[in-house]
This record gives structure tokens, C-alpha cells and sequence, in this order.
């Protein structure tokens, strides 16, 4: 009978161990999809260092990445889409507030200088937003996507347009450079080329609710667009190397995976493009300052956060024929380029970054 | 004591306080398996002469599926909202073949509950089972379960799946996006901005996409298309999920999910769900001019159906 009561006194806290253990270890089997939170990147180390000084956003706070570390710049705020100027000395970045957006010069170490657009307003409808700026080549211009004129008759309408102004000048002096569709979201990421040229994406609905986005080219204020991408290819997320001589995209064909291609570009028209990558999402690639590589985002890890992976490229000599390329008007839905066709040998992507959520629309701001 | 009984009555005890402690960690989810699966709906019989309630289709079968998605915000009373969202899903668990076919809230049809109205007004009128009913009559389709999310549930769901992964296909741009979620003025406004491209989302961020419609050219079409692709992204979040991890999605849904499905469904579902790809699922959306066109009806802007070109559409990929 006194054994009895021992082994009870025994048994009873044993049981509470082992059930809380039980408990405990069910916790401890959840997957990585709900436990994975990202880490800021000042807390991580790059598993790869790369060349030059990039800047990356996350979580609306604005990163640089110099000599494999990265440093947290810039007052608090929701900053995003961070762009260099041609000389290298300042940036270009968008601070978001509520129901609008503003361009603000940093220097490069994250310093306000100088606002440059007043776009809040208490009438909810007045507020515009301001996206993807570029400073053009010879530091003059700045250009950016602007959601003005609105469409007011009927049903709100709210679709992004290129505007540029001078870079040292003020909003009055800004002018329209586009004509979006009207109710697809409109144009974005604008390329300003030397002289008057830009290259910029533009979005189109079709009946079947099918959404197309395309990469377009104007040589001059006022020209007819050319597209430089077929419009069933679905381009976007335009990047030029640093010699002006190569275009990587990002083309989805309509699907929910992305291909990174790169292109020849002959100031006016696009060669047959080269996919790299293919199968994944992937986002905003940017040229190296020497140009012989990329960087862009993809998920990595359960969670799916974006992270920052590094290809060095196969050699892409451009092609003569790239100028034999038709370029009918944006709506045209003929091909105006090669069919993409792989690499014989692909490169090998290298993730630079791990545990981190870059934000995958603020492309790297890289030199 | 001797050794043996005392070898049995430990493994015994053991066995009993590991089998509390599982029953505590998955307690949440019982509670919700009684409380938010299994709801029992008794449809109208319908024309076809179909018994009521539905029976559910034999595991392994193919299925049909009626999701629901509302405001559930103060703007209404409790159960009586409308349905901003109502996707057909077909599942084929042995082809492992998935069809989703949006229907427009703003369609005009005659309701089960009488008269006609916008279809998505069926729900507010005589719950889930009028919205089945509804959708059986004037679309000839049967339908084997249904699933209820509100809008909270959807946020606090894709926040605890950590985000969804998806291709922003075009900037969404919203100056009159309904600023109803935890606000006092449930009636105002705010502007709100996605940009394109690939991208991880948070639950708000995600709600935004689905949920815009005044700056797309296909205004509601355009809607359930994003909502198509929302969905698939959920579902390839869903399928890396373990067990373990139903206490929190459970969490995350409580008073935001209904669906007639039992646990056993659900978990199959979970299970399956990792072999669906998105090469197997087929996309239908309704869109104009093709399948319906734009109307007026009372003053109201509506939706009218071409059932000509609608029915062989609904038969041929929900027979």
C-alpha cells in the first residue's frame, strides 16, 4: 500500500512531464512557414560579397550594402525604390506617407537634402503617388511614375504616367512623357537614355481580364512608341547596363513564374533574347557596376521572404541582328523579338542574402 | 509491486499524459472542428429534384466547392452580408486537377429565397444555404460543400501562413478603397497602392489586391481574376503546412471561417493540397462581353448573364 502511494507521488508529476513535453514538442513541430520570421539585414552577414555599394529596402527602411555589411541609413519612414545619380553622390528614393508618396535626395549616408515633390493633400483624391524615379545620364532630369492627371469623369480613375522635371528645378517645371491605358494601373519604371530617348513599361487590360505589361521605347517627348517586347511575353522590370548595351527584364508569358532574360539594345531596338533564369519569382535585376553580372530578388526559405542572389552572366556579346527587329506600336501583338531560347549552359545563381524580406519592387540601387 | 505491472502501469500513464498533452495543444481545434466545419445546411430543393441537404461526395470523388468571401465588418448585421466574393472550385483529388470558376457579385439572378437581385445579396438573405441554392439553380451545377472566410480572417490567415508569394501583375491603384476594417467610420475611404511584380505579401497587402476594383478596366472581372491568383498562392503556402500548425491557423480564423466540410475533409484537403500544381489548375472567369454584359436594373448597375454561352462553359469543367 506505501509502495502504492509512492509510486503515485511519483507517477503524478512524471505524467505532467511528460504531457507538458508532449505539448512542448508538438509546438516545436510547426513548419518553418509559420515560424520563419525575417531578420533586419544589419543582423545577418552576406554569405557572398559583392563588388561595389548596393542600396536595398526592407520593411520600408533603407540598407547599404558595402564590403559584405550592411548599415541601416536614413531618418524613419516608409522609403522605398532607392536610385542613384549618375555621378554616384546622391539618391533619388520614394517616402511613402498614408495616401501618398514624395521624391526625396538623399546623400549616401541615408542624409535628407532636399524634398523635391509636395504630393498629400487632406482630400483623399487629391493625394498622388510618386514611384521609380531615374535621374537621366547626364544628371540633369529626374523621372519617375506619377499618378496625375486622374481620370474624373465616370468611374475614379487612378493610373500611373512618366513625368520628368529637372532634377534641380521644382514639380511646376515637370512634364507628362507618356499616355497610359486608362484603368490598368498605367506606366512604371522609366529608363531615361542618353539624349532623349526612354524606355519605360506600360500595363494593358484585355476583355478577357487577361493583364499584359510590355517594355516600350520613345526616342523623343511626344514620339510614337515603339515596343521593344512582344506583348503575349509580359515584360517588365527594365534594367540597362552600365554601357547601354544590354537590357535584362523580368517576362512572365502570363504565368506566376518569372524568367530573367537579357537582351541586346541598340539604343532603339531590342536583339534576340537570352533566358537565364527561368521557373521561379523573380524580381528587379540589376547590373553590376562592371557589368558582367546581375543581382536580383527571388524567395528563398519557407517563409518566402525576397532575398538578394548574385549571377555572374555568360559572356553576351550583342548581336548585330538585334537591329533587324520590327517595332510595331505598343498595342501590336505580333512578335518583335526572337523567340528567348536558353542558355547552353545556364549560370549559377549564389544567394548573397539569407533570413532577410528585401522588398522585391525597390530594385537594388547598385554601383 | 512487480516489475512487470509496474513496466505496464508507467508505460500506461505515459501514454495517457502524452495523449493529454496532444489533446490540450490541438483542444483550439477541436473546438473550431465543432464549432466552424461540418455546418450543416439544408438547401431548397431544386428544380433538378436534388435531395436536401446536400450529401457530400464520397472520399476520393471529385467535389465541388462554393467559396464565399464577405465584408464582415459593422456595416452589416452578423450573417447577413454580402458575398464580395464567390468562386466555384472543383477538385479532383485522383487527376489532381483543380477548376475555379469566379461568379461577378454583381450578377443578376433569381434568388432561391425569391425574386431576383445581385447574386451576392443571396447570402444576406438566407445564409450559406441560399447562396448554394442560388448557384445550383442558375448555373445547373451541384454543389458538395462550401467554405465562408470574412475579410479579417483572410488577413489574419495569409499573416499567419507568413505572407503568400505572387507576380503583381499591374499597379493597383485604389483613391476609393473602403476604409472599414477596425475604424469607427466603416464608411470611409482610403487610397491605397500595390506595385507590380514578383513579391512577398502581408495579409493587408493581399486583402488590397483582391479586394480593389475602381481603377481596373474589368472593374469586378478584374477583381476575381487577382482573387484566383490570391487563392492559388494561399494554397501553395497551405500545402508546406504541418499538423502542428492547425492551433494557429485555427486561431487566426476564429469567427472568420465557416464551411460545411468535416475535419476529415479538411485534413485531406491539407494533404492533397501539396500535389496540385498550377499547371493543373484551370481559371474561369466570366468576363464581358463574351459571358455577360453590363445593365441596369432598378436604378442599379448590374450584371446580366448570357446563360447560352455560361452553361456549357459550367458543364464541361463541373459535370
Amino acid at each position: 500500500m506505501i509502495l502504492r502511494r509512492i509510486a503515485a507521488i511519483l507517477f503524478l508529476p512524471m505524467m505532467l512531464a511528460f504531457g507538458s513535453g508532449v505539448y512542448l514538442y508538438l509546438g516545436t513541430m510547426k513548419s518553418k512557414v509559420v515560424k520563419e520570421r525575417a531578420q533586419l539585414p544589419t543582423a545577418t552577414k552576406p554569405k557572398f560579397v559583392l563588388p561595389g555599394t548596393m542600396f536595398v529596402v526592407q520593411g520600408g527602411r533603407l540598407f547599404k550594402l558595402n564590403a559584405g555589411s550592411f548599415t541601416e541609413i536614413g531618418p524613419a519612414g516608409d522609403w522605398s525604390q532607392p536610385a542613384v545619380t549618375p555621378d554616384h553622390t546622391r539618391l533619388i528614393a520614394v517616402l511613402r506617407s498614408g495616401q501618398s508618396s514624395d521624391l526625396y535626395v538623399l546623400d549616401l549616408d541615408g542624409h535628407v537634402l532636399k524634398r523635391l515633390t509636395k504630393d498629400d493633400s487632406r482630400i483623399i483624391d487629391a493625394n498622388h503617388w510618386v514611384f521609380y524615379p531615374r535621374v537621366s545620364p547626364d544628371g540633369t532630369n529626374l523621372f519617375y511614375a506619377y499618378d496625375s492627371p486622374k481620370h474624373v469623369t465616370g468611374a475614379p480613375g487612378v493610373d500611373l504616367t512618366i513625368w520628368s522635371m529637372p532634377l534641380n528645378g521644382t514639380q511646376r517645371e515637370a512634364r507628362v512623357r507618356s499616355a497610359p491605358y486608362w484603368y490598368s494601373g498605367g506606366d512604371v519604371s522609366p529608363i531615361p537614355l542618353a539624349g532623349t530617348g526612354l524606355i519605360f513599361v506600360r500595363h494593358s487590360i484585355d476583355p478577357s481580364t487577361a493583364v499584359h505589361s510590355q517594355i516600350l521605347f520613345q526616342s523623343r517627348p511626344g514620339a510614337v512608341v515603339k515596343s521593344l517586347t512582344n506583348l503575349a511575353d509580359n515584360c517588365s522590370q527594365p534594367a540597362l547596363s552600365p554601357d547601354g548595351t544590354q537590357l535584362a527584364m523580368i517576362c512572365t508569358g502570363g504565368k506566376q513564374t518569372a524568367k530573367v532574360e537579357v537582351a541586346p539594345f541598340t539604343g532603339s531596338a531590342l536583339g534576340p533574347a537570352k533566358v537565364l533564369l527561368d521557373g521561379r519569382l523573380y524580381a528587379a535585376p540589376a547590373w553590376s557596376p562592371d557589368g558582367k553580372a546581375l543581382a536580383y530578388f527571388a524567395p528563398a526559405g519557407a517563409a518566402g521572404h525576397f532575398q538578394l542572389w548574385y549571377l555572374a552572366l555568360p559572356n553576351l556579346a550583342p548581336s548585330a541582328s538585334a537591329s533587324a527587329s520590327a517595332t510595331p506600336s505598343a498595342g501590336a501583338t505580333s512578335s518583335v523579338r526572337a523567340s528567348a531560347s536558353p542558355t547552353p549552359t545556364p549560370p549559377v545563381p549564389v544567394q548573397v542574402t539569407q533570413g532577410v524580406d528585401l522588398s522585391a519592387t525597390s530594385p537594388p540601387a547598385w554601383f | 509491486m512487480h516489475p512487470v505491472r509496474l513496466a505496464v502501469l508507467t508505460v500506461v500513464c505515459l501514454l495517457l499524459s502524452g495523449l493529454a498533452g496532444a489533446a490540450a495543444y490541438f483542444f483550439p481545434v477541436v473546438v473550431a472542428g465543432v464549432g466552424q466545419t461540418g455546418q450543416t445546411v439544408v438547401v431548397p430543393p431544386s428544380s433538378t429534384g436534388r435531395a436536401s441537404p446536400t450529401p457530400s461526395a464520397p472520399p476520393g470523388a471529385p467535389f465541388t466547392v462554393l467559396l464565399l468571401g464577405s465584408d464582415d465588418d459593422s456595416k452589416f448585421q452578423a450573417d447577413h452580408v454580402l458575398t464580395q466574393s464567390m468562386i466555384l472550385v472543383r477538385v479532383e483529388p485522383t487527376s489532381k486537377r483543380v477548376t475555379m470558376l469566379s461568379i461577378p457579385r454583381d450578377l443578376w439572378v433569381p434568388l432561391s429565397t425569391g425574386g431576383s437581385a445581385k447574386i451576392d445579396a443571396a447570402y444576406s438573405y438566407g445564409g450559406a444555404a441560399a447562396a448554394i441554392a442560388t448557384v445550383e439553380r442558375n448555373f445547373h451545377v451541384r454543389v458538395d460543400e462550401y467554405a465562408w472566410i470574412g475579410l479579417k480572417g483572410l488577413i489574419k490567415l495569409i499573416d499567419r501562413l507568413g505572407g503568400i508569394d505572387l507576380f503583381v501583375t499591374n499597379p493597383v491603384l485604389d483613391d476609393f478603397y473602403p476604409n472599414d476594417i477596425d475604424v469607427k467610420n466603416f464608411y470611409g475611404y482610403r487610397r491605397v497602392a500595390v506595385l507590380p511584380g514578383a513579391q512577398h505579401l502581408d495579409g493587408s497587402s493581399a486583402l488590397q489586391y483582391v479586394r480593389s476594383r475602381h481603377n481596373d478596366i474589368n472593374g469586378d472581372f478584374g477583381r476575381s481574376a487577382r482573387q484566383q491568383q490570391v487563392l492559388l498562392g494561399i494554397k501553395a503556402k497551405a500545402s508546406t503546412l504541418s499538423p502542428a500548425d492547425l492551433p494557429d491557423i485555427v486561431d487566426a480564423l476564429k469567427g472568420e471561417f465557416k464551411t460545411s466540410m468535416g475535419l476529415d475533409r479538411v485534413r485531406s484537403l491539407l494533404g492533397v493540397a501539396n500535389a496540385f500544381d498550377l499547371t493543373n489548375t484551370k481559371q474561369i472567369v466570366l468576363y464581358v462581353p463574351l459571358f455577360t454584359s453590363y445593365g441596369q436594373v432598378s436604378g442599379q448597375s448590374v450584371i446580366l448573364p448570357h446563360w447560352n454561352q455560361i452553361l456549357p462553359v459550367v458543364k464541361a469543367n463541373f459535370p
